[in-house]
């Protein structure tokens, strides 16, 4: 009982210091929400907000002929009757709102004068007869495209954006140029007004038929994202998160074990400890008090990381049973890892040294298969170099029921876990007992 | 019947002889004092007497109980009231009481019930919800005190409990000492402050380099040195006549003089003193300066190790 109270004492201390708090529940979970922010605007698509590119569109081409398709089975809901109608239609089209801002000039003229004021990044002129000249079997339809010589970006993706709905339309006419070459030379000619037709109806029947005009010209650009693949996104990033998460929480229980198992040193210095001697307690009474509490301190931040993480970033630990045993194993080993280090030390001043050197040293050797955990094929010796520390197994086990592992499946890290554990806490216990008696 | 029995303890660390065969007996009820200079040894024997150290040689008996053989019990009837602060600053005074209350077994209604006498005793109930840490350096000594009294110990062991506070703290602490002695508890206490040892005390204990030196009443100590009092004076103008004159008075045992400051040994300066105003103004010679050293036990470790208790 006297056992429970010297742990309470010890919980309430440490919970009620702002500066433990925020080490222990704070920064592991600051760290890993830094990465959510770094990963989740990737992972949920948001990219760069990169702002719209102000284009200027000039149509002068006003009497090309007709898509003989007509308005109502252009896919998309786009709304033209010819060539050029359709290329503004496209750029004014939502799938490009989120990129381009568009708008109109009555001539190129005007059109060039709003970019030299830098009211536009862009100006894209397309001259009368562009139409006429693309249904030409030897006409040459080009459109003019006029940008402000200090910028890059935006005009790089009006640029892109216009290529691959002019290849996908130059790559129709030279195919059928090369057809009807071949139907002139074999016949006695060919009627240009016919071959002009031919152009139109081939081009008409491209477009009819794709069904999806933005996947068509843009996909590259903007790839549909069906349902399926939002969710893989999302699981890609818990897929990073998860395994950082766990690091962070295994990373900061060791420090923690060991910054709680300084308190009986701390306690020494405040003598406290040897006012504790002098009440009528058995001696084992008392340090069993005081590892208590570093075991219920390790165990309520590590659940309360792990509870965070489910709750905050989504992450999935794995089966319960698995996690429990696991969670059980970190505490244990955690705890008894600060106790054994603390008990070489001679007093807090010393601490520096191992919260400094012995943790982040042994913490990052552990941590290793977390952040080569992106690189294709890491090298073999690392995964034993993790496992030389306890940390390592932690992980190595964390992992493991992070991938839907059974208990049977994380025994051997469970099992390495609880030996190092003995070992530390037997040496802990010896040299503590040692010293005070 | 002795409260505390000590025979022959013996404490070294390494080379460092700190305690070297200190026996004495303190009587229920009384305060006894352990007084001597830092490094004297009144630490470590009281540590011994806490079960806090153990010693190579010797034993000690608290009511009859055996610092060797039987630790527990000692601490049982034992309140420790140590040298320095060993309070949890980060918690209340309350919740410090409540927790020291709980390892002297105490619980329930009793604990709640002895922790609100303790902060009346020491006078923090206002303040019980306050943090240690808040606290003036003479409020965590009355904490610090209040922690050894939420048991009822029959003997309470003081190391040193006004060292670094104000006077005011200070009175407070000697008058709570006394109040103790009269609630009947068996009080040790140890101090390098001879006014301190010399008002408390029914029984003085002189310790040096480890060792007991003297012990007995302030009256039996003083008595040992039997040095008598000492007045020092410097006259305008000097006048050879007059001190012929004191070297005359009754109970004058001793006059000499250096560099015009006149050492004259009393048996009882009080009888003496008006005398020698008398005879100056009948000769119209001013006393210009007095200093009167009653015997004390300053004089007595002074005569007893040739050292001031003060170096």
């Amino acid at each position: 009982m006297k056992a429970l109270d010297i742990a309470l004492k010890d919980l309430t201390r440490s919970f009620r210091s702002l500066f433990a708090v925020m080490f222990m529940f704070g920064l592991p979970l600051l760290v890993t929400g830094l990465f959510a922010l770094m990963f989740g605007r990737i992972g949920a698509n948001e990219g760069f907000d990169l702002p719209r590119v102000k284009v200027v569109v000039a149509n002068q081409d006003l009497h090309g002929p007709r898509l003989q398709a007509g308005s109502k089975n252009i896919p998309g809901g786009i709304k033209a009757d010819t060539l050029s109608e359709l290329m503004v239609a496209v750029l004014e089209s939502e799938d490009m709102a989120d990129l381009l801002e568009v708008s109109r000039a009555p001539d190129g003229a005007a059109a060039r004068a709003v970019v030299d004021n830098r009211l536009a990044q862009v100006a894209i002129i397309i001259p009368e007869g562009f139409s006429r000249q693309f249904a030409d079997q030897y006409g040459k339809a080009e459109v003019e495209f006029y940008q402000d010589p200090t910028l890059t970006i935006g005009p790089s993706i009006v640029k892109s954006i216009l290529s691959q709905f002019l290849d996908g339309l130059s790559g129709i006419k030279i195919s059928l140029d090369t057809v009807i070459d071949v139907v002139n030379t074999s016949s006695s000619g060919a009627n240009p007004a016919l071959v002009g037709n031919f152009i139109q109806r081939y081009l008409d029947s491209s477009i009819t038929q794709t069904s999806d005009l933005r996947e068509t010209l843009l996909d590259e650009r903007l790839p549909a994202k069906p349902q399926a693949d939002e969710k893989k996104e999302e699981n890609n990033l818990v897929g990073i998160l998860g395994p950082i998460m766990g690091g962070m929480a295994i990373f900061y229980a060791f420090y923690t074990g060991t910054a709680a198992a300084e308190s009986i040193l701390r306690e020494e210095e405040e003598r406290t400890l040897p006012r504790l001697f002098t009440t009528p307690i058995k001696q084992s009474t008392i340090l069993s008090g005081k590892f208590l509490a570093v075991f219920l301190t390790v165990f309520v931040q590590f659940i309360v990381l792990l509870v965070a993480g489910r709750l905050i970033f989504q992450i999935q630990w794995g089966g319960l049973a698995a996690l429990g045993l696991l969670v059980v194993s970190v505490v244990v080993v955690a705890s008894s890892f600060g106790i054994f280090t603390n008990s070489f030390l001679k007093d807090t001043k010393q601490g520096g040294i191992v919260f400094g050197g012995v943790l982040t040293l042994t913490g990052m050797i552990g941590m290793m298969r977390i952040f080569t955990m992106g690189v294709a094929s890491p090298p073999p010796m690392l995964s034993t170099i993790t496992l030389l520390v306890p940390q390592g197994w932690a992980i190595r086990g964390l992992l493991q029921v992070m991938d839907g592992a059974l208990i049977s499946d994380v025994v051997l890290s469970v099992l390495v876990m609880f030996t190092w554990a003995v070992l530390f806490f037997v040496i802990g216990i010896w040299r503590f007992n040692r010293r005070y008696v | 019947m002795s409260a505390i029995h000590v025979q022959n303890l013996y404490k070294s660390f390494g080379e460092i002889q700190a305690v070297q065969g200190v026996s004495f007996d303190v009587m229920q009820g009384e305060i006894f004092s352990l007084l001597g200079p830092n490094g004297a040894g009144k630490t470590t024997t009281i540590s011994m007497l806490a079960t806090l150290l153990r010693p190579d040689q010797g034993d000690a008996f608290i009511m009859g109980k055996s610092i060797r053989s039987d630790p527990m019990g000692v601490k049982a009837v034992l309140g420790m009231v140590p040298q320095e602060i060993a309070l949890y600053e980060d918690l209340s005074a309350r919740e410090n009481l409540t927790f020291w209350g709980k390892m002297y077994g105490l619980r329930g209604a009793e604990l709640k019930r002895r922790v609100n006498e303790v902060l009346e005793i020491i006078g923090l109930t206002d303040r019980a919800g306050g943090r240690v840490s808040k606290f003036s350096g003479g409020m965590k000594r009355r904490v610090n005190i209040g922690v050894a009294l939420l048991h009822k110990p029959q003997v309470i062991y003081m190391d040193e409990p006004t060292v670094g506070i104000d006077p005011q703290s200070r009175r407070n602490i000697l008058d709570s000492v006394v109040a103790l002695k009269d609630q009947g508890m068996t009080v040790l206490y140890t101090t390098h402050n001879m006014e301190e040892a010399q008002e408390l005390s029914d029984h003085i204990a002189i310790m040096d380099h480890g060792q007991m030196i003297a012990s007995g009443t302030h009256d039996e100590l003083v008595k040992i040195v039997g040095e008598m009092a000492r007045i020092t004076v410097t006259l305008l103008p000097e006048n050879q006549d007059l001190l012929a004159e004191w070297r005359g008075i009754d109970g004058v045992e001793q006059i000499t003089s250096e560099d015009g400051v006149h050492s004259i040994l009393v048996e009882d300066s009080n009888r003496v003193l008006p005398r020698l105003f008398e005879t100056a103004n009948a000769r119209r010679v001013r006393i210009t300066s007095i200093d009167i050293q009653e015997p004390n036990l300053e004089s007595v470790f002074l005569h007893l190790t040739g050292r001031a208790l003060r170096d």
